[in-house]
């Protein structure tokens, strides 16, 4: 192997970790067994992923399995990984109780934070991805006073897991209150760089009709992650507002993310890793193909094709 | 430095005549390989044009020819194509020949004319093993007594100097229903042939299969070893059912009595039979040099089986293979 020495390199592979498998009594994930996470971590390792990301909600496994996520990340860790980089904080938006455009939840969600810092305490994480508003049906119509709302809560979101070391990042669904050009330029507007950063997903900003390196290139001071996936569809007409789900019951859309290197794909991986390189970013990039195995596909194949895309072209432009 | 090199079998990925035909399939397979960090490829022959990869002809017309399909493996970052399995008991529709039996002498000009055939075509793809079936399975013929030897032994050194005419070595593989796996036929037909003319392809599960401990043959016919298939084993063949007639279908499609759902997998698979540390620390012992396929031969989910085979590969049988086994770590 040519590869260099990962403590040389200007950029780092984490994979975020979705992930399906075929058990005896059907489809499974990494987390059913300890035999079936081994399986998975082999397979991350192999393709030449340096580390992993994970969920939230993933913690309680964490706990019930393994001991707590220092005694999880040691398995990781046993399989050839750096550890876990990025944690996904999938709340439930709710506009009773859990909604960022909605002042009256915010301290139930402040609550949870401090929380949910706690338990992650034991190990280092670099950040905490958040999806910064509600569903867009539950936000509509975005106003300027809801993103200043939620801007303020955000804030003081970051402020507490900036007291963990961990950056506070936002992820913009095509089908959140906040995935407009004009919206997410005004969010960032309004939030303090200290505290809330832009981790950007290429699929999600392709599919809203934005241009993710544009949107990279304007706001790259504030960006502290990438999620690094594609997609063949752009969404028209409701797709962002689609009830009670975008995401998997879309009409016009059975399938939105396919693997960095499908074909088809509508995002310019060279464009991206170019700008990465012209922004002098260091440090991870995430690699995600969340429901990759709708409609025959497969999470090992889809892992291999976007680490050797990254291997054999995103890494001659910039490593 | 290790004198082995890893390739990986592409037979996993085409479980049905009419699976695996498209380009992009061929291309998602290469390329899951590569990063699995597998160098090369072995094929599979095949004949018709829903088997683009399986004969010369087939690959000139599905990419223009031999250098187009040599381009287009570079351009998936496979390094070159290490061997072809060559099953001459397979009718080709392309030379409108049905099967030919090493055991028939009639047959010999003909399947020398098709080793050299495969063999020029390795040869331009960057290969050097053909690997060949060296006779019919034991339940389809009589017990191979010293003259049908010596009729194999006639054909496969014919073969072996055909292919060597190219630069390509012709190994034997012994599978499970292999009529050599009955008594010593194995030996007396290696003692009849010319080590620098036909030499044997060790498929570690297979031997397995067939209660033959791979290790150790690769010890006992060291100077012979001129390829290697590494995949697991997931049952024995314990009652011989391979003396049955039509073993192919009844026990190794079928399952046999024991209805063996799988027979094979990747190297490391849970409760595999074979010991793949152990026979690296042996092929390294007798300074083998050469490919090590390996196969899961087939598998359900083939980018599974190889990102797993891959893994193990990485972090155990290569720093065995590069002496690099007591540091190697994460």
């Amino acid at each position: 192997m040519t590869q260099l020495q990962s403590a040389e390199r200007r950029i780092k592979w984490s994979y975020m970790d979705h992930w399906r498998s075929n058990g005896p009594a059907g489809p499974v994930d990494q987390w059913h067994t300890v035999k079936t996470m081994s399986a998975f971590l082999k397979q991350i390792k192999a393709t030449g992923f340096d580390a992993i990301d994970t969920f939230d909600f993933r913690i309680w496994q964490m706990y019930g399995t393994y001991g707590g996520p220092a005694k999880y990340q040691e398995m990781v860790q046993d399989h050839g990984l750096e550890r876990i980089v990025n944690t996904f904080h999938a709340a439930d938006y709710d506009t009773r109780t859990y909604a960022p455009h909605l002042p009256e939840t915010h301290e139930n969600i402040l609550e949870d934070f401090r929380v949910t810092m706690g338990r992650w305490s034991e190990i280092e994480l670099d950040n905490i991805i958040v999806m910064p508003a509600t569903l867009y049906y539950d936000m509509e119509p975005v106003t300027e006073d809801k993103l200043k709302h939620t801007a303020d809560l955000w804030n003081k979101v970051g402020e507490i897991t900036a007291g963990y070391g961990v950056r506070l990042t936002c992820h913009h669904e095509f089908f959140c209150g906040i995935q407009s050009e004009q919206d997410i330029d005004a969010f960032y507007s309004f939030t303090d760089p200290e505290y809330v950063s832009l981790f950007v997903d290429t699929a999600q900003h392709c599919i809203a009709g934005l241009d993710p390196v544009a949107l990279y290139n304007r706001h790259a001071h504030r960006v502290s992650g990438f999620h690094f996936k594609d997609t063949r569809n752009v969404a028209t007409g409701d797709d962002h507002r689609h009830r009670p789900d975008s995401e998997i019951m879309a009409p016009t859309t059975g399938k939105w993310f396919y693997e960095m290197g499908t074909s088809h794909g509508l995002v310019d991986f060279e464009a991206m890793m170019t700008a990465v390189r012209d922004n002098a970013y260091e440090g991870w990039i995430s690699v995600e193909h969340d429901k990759a195995n709708k409609e025959g596909g497969d999470y090992s194949e889809s892992t291999a094709i976007s680490r050797w895309y990254a291997a054999n072209v995103l890494e001659r432009i910039y490593s | 430095m290790s004198g082995i090199t890893w390739a990986y079998a592409i037979n996993q990925w085409k479980p049905q005549f009419d699976d695996f035909v498209r380009r992009e399939q061929h291309e998602r397979a290469l390329k899951t390989m590569s990063i699995a960090g597998f160098r090369g490829v072995e094929l599979t022959t095949g004949t018709g044009r829903w088997e683009p990869l399986g004969n010369p002809e087939q690959l000139v017309a599905n990419f223009g020819s031999l250098a187009g399909f040599r381009s287009f493996l570079d351009d998936c970052a496979i390094d070159r194509v290490s061997s072809w399995f060559w099953n001459s008991q397979e009718r080709s529709m392309e030379h409108l020949t049905g099967p030919l039996s090493p055991l028939q002498e009639t047959d010999l000009p003909v399947m020398v004319e098709r080793a050299g055939w495969y063999a020029e075509a390795l040869a331009e793809l960057g290969g050097s093993v053909l690997v060949v079936r060296p006779t019919p399975d034991a339940g389809d013929v009589p017990p191979l007594d010293d003259d049908a030897i010596g009729r194999l032994a006639t054909c496969w050194q014919a073969v072996g100097r055909r292919t060597a005419e190219h630069g390509i070595r012709t190994a034997l593989h012994v599978d499970f229903l292999s009529g050599l796996r009955r008594g010593d036929a194995l030996d007396r037909l290696l003692d009849r042939t010319d080590p620098d003319l036909v030499g044997l392809a060790v498929d570690t599960g297979e031997l397995a299969v067939a209660g033959i401990d791979p290790v150790g043959l690769i010890r006992t016919h060291a100077a012979r070893v001129q390829h290697v298939q590494l995949k697991d084993a997931l049952a024995v063949d314990v009652a011989e059912e391979y003396l049955q007639p039509h073993a192919h279908w009844t026990v190794r499609v079928q399952g046999g009595a024991q209805e063996v759902p799988r027979w094979f997998a990747e190297p490391g698979a849970e409760g595999g039979l074979v010991d793949a540390t152990g026979v690296v620390r042996a092929l390294v012992d007798i300074d083998y040099a050469g490919w090590v396929v390996v196969e899961s031969d087939p598998s359900p989910h083939p980018a599974e089986s190889a990102l797993l085979a891959g893994y193990l590969v990485q972090r155990e049988l290569d720093p065995i293979a590069t002496g690099s086994a007591a540091t190697a770590g994460a």
